[in-house]
């Protein structure tokens, strides 16, 4: 059981990589600061350094959340099994339906509602909850969003150029936030491997304390830091080149110093918060800051609509994989017949949802999540047009 | 409470994120200046540019230090 725990946690932690590589890289391949593929290896080794940076994040999911051990109640590798199908199920789900969606969030709702199901709601430690997950869910983004659209602001009025006598706009020459995106969202890889890499070491740690071979309260052992960090990685790696071939019909009409502005919020908002031991989602932070981006640049609206709908698709993510884990859950506490149906309508529903993706044409539904709040900004229909232009102009010269 | 530490996150953010693309920015400028044919920029307005990148490159990595626990033992 702890094998296949262990097992399922790291298909979790694949999938997290390849869900959110276009976090990082959707906006320096879209304005050809770097080729595609060298994006998403860099992507890959970041990730898998970030991994070994902090393990704050890790010992929240651990230690916090779900009460363990010294009080009485027996947290079992049944319930975190059920947890991590839930998350696994949900992640798969929204990744087919092109819904913006948290994989850290489907993975505490998956965990929390088998939990409930197989235990009880005294299992749950709400403070915990309510500090460490659900506040800086709400928070974060905002902070990004707050922080990108001053920092917009600042790049935009640093590097503004008119000529003193007549007023008259110069070429502004911002073409040096291009290469300067390369390091920015190399930063936000970097961030993403200390932030959700760690989630799945909490969730191995956490069933290692539950089977009673390790104490109460320690934190990730070496091998599973490795672990983790590699399976991150390598679904990075994969998951990226679905996001080239998304790339090949051009996306975001995000500027190269919005982007820069946007990834270096994201990258601090991120670091911080991992530092702290805030598990927070990297795909609502980067939403939150591409949306201040835009925000910060002059012309632009938000398109409140399709924010709203991405808000909506948070809200969902905690309950929904809830849901699923404790209907997990609930099987599972039948025996080990409920444990073998699980895992094979678990196994079986993301292979159908795997052949399911394939079949469908390769749309934008691998890389919507950031794109999908680029969306929500609305440029000026001037501006659209002359970026339009631009990237016409650009394609040919390839 | 996590209020506090909240505020932190938040503060931190806010400082990183402004010191990095304040001095990316400026060095962007000064390289913008610097490219000018006329008028002629003063020579030294490139080396600046060069500077400002350069604090930028240490100001992420001072904030890198400063979060590995490594580092900080």
């Amino acid at each position: 059981m702890v094998a296949l725990v262990i097992a399922l946690a790291l298909f979790f932690d694949f999938t997290n990589g390849f869900h959110d590589t276009a976090n990082a890289m959707a906006t320096p391949i879209a304005t050809g600061a770097i080729k595609p593929k060298t994006a998403v290896a860099l992507a890959a080794v970041l990730n898998l350094v970030g991994a070994f940076l902090s393990t704050e994040v890790a010992k929240t999911v651990s230690g916090g959340i779900i009460r363990e051990g010294s009080e009485g109640i027996q947290i079992t590798p049944e319930i975190i099994f059920a947890g991590l199908m839930g998350a696994i199920l949900w992640n798969m789900i929204t990744w087919l339906k092109g819904l913006p969606s948290s994989s850290s969030h489907a993975l505490f709702g998956g965990l929390i509602g088998a939990a409930i199901a197989g235990i009880g709601l005294h299992s749950i430690n709400f403070e915990s909850l309510m500090q460490k997950v659900i506040l800086p869910a709400i928070f974060a983004p905002v902070i990004a969003g707050a922080v990108a659209y001053i920092c917009t602001r600042l790049a935009y009025a640093l590097t503004s150029r008119h000529d003193p006598e007549t007023g008259d706009k110069l070429t502004q020459k911002r073409g040096g936030f291009r290469t300067g995106q390369i390091f920015t969202s190399s930063l936000v890889a970097l961030a993403h491997g200390t932030n959700d890499a760690q989630k799945t070491m909490g969730i191995i740690t956490l069933v290692l304390i539950a089977a009673g071979t390790q104490p109460t309260g320690s934190g990730p052992q070496f091998w599973v830091i490795a672990a983790c960090a590699f399976a991150i990685a390598i679904g990075t790696y994969a998951g990226g080149w679905r996001i080239i071939r998304t790339m090949g019909s051009g996306l975001t009409d995000v500027k190269p110093a919005q982007g820069f502005a946007a990834e270096t919020s994201t990258a601090s908002a991120i670091l911080a918060s991992s530092h702290l031991g805030f598990a927070l989602s990297t795909t609502q932070v980067a939403s939150g800051s591409v949306i201040g981006s835009g925000l910060g640049r002059k012309g632009t609206s938000v398109r409140w609509a399709t924010a709203g709908r991405i808000a909506i698709g948070w809200l969902f993510t905690l309950p929904a994989a809830g849901i699923m884990g404790a209907l997990t859950a609930w099987l599972v506490s039948t025996g080990i017949v409920g444990v073998v149906i699980a895992g094979a309508a678990g196994f079986a529903s993301v292979l159908l949802m795997y052949f399911e993706s394939r079949k469908s044409h390769v749309g934008h539904h691998n890389a919507v999540e950031v794109e999908e709040a680029g969306h929500a900004v609305r440029f000026q229909k001037k501006k659209a047009a002359a970026a339009a232009r631009a990237n016409k102009k650009k394609g040919g010269q390839k | 409470m996590k209020w506090l530490e909240l505020l932190m996150v938040g503060g931190a953010t806010l400082v990183a994120a402004v010191t990095v693309v304040g001095l990316y920015s400026l060095g962007v400028r000064l390289t913008a200046i610097a490219g000018d044919v006329t008028p002629q920029a003063p020579r030294w307005i490139q080396p600046l540019a060069y500077i400002c990148f350069g604090l930028c490159g240490v100001a992420v990595l001072f904030g890198l230090y400063l979060i590995i626990p490594y580092f900080n033992k």
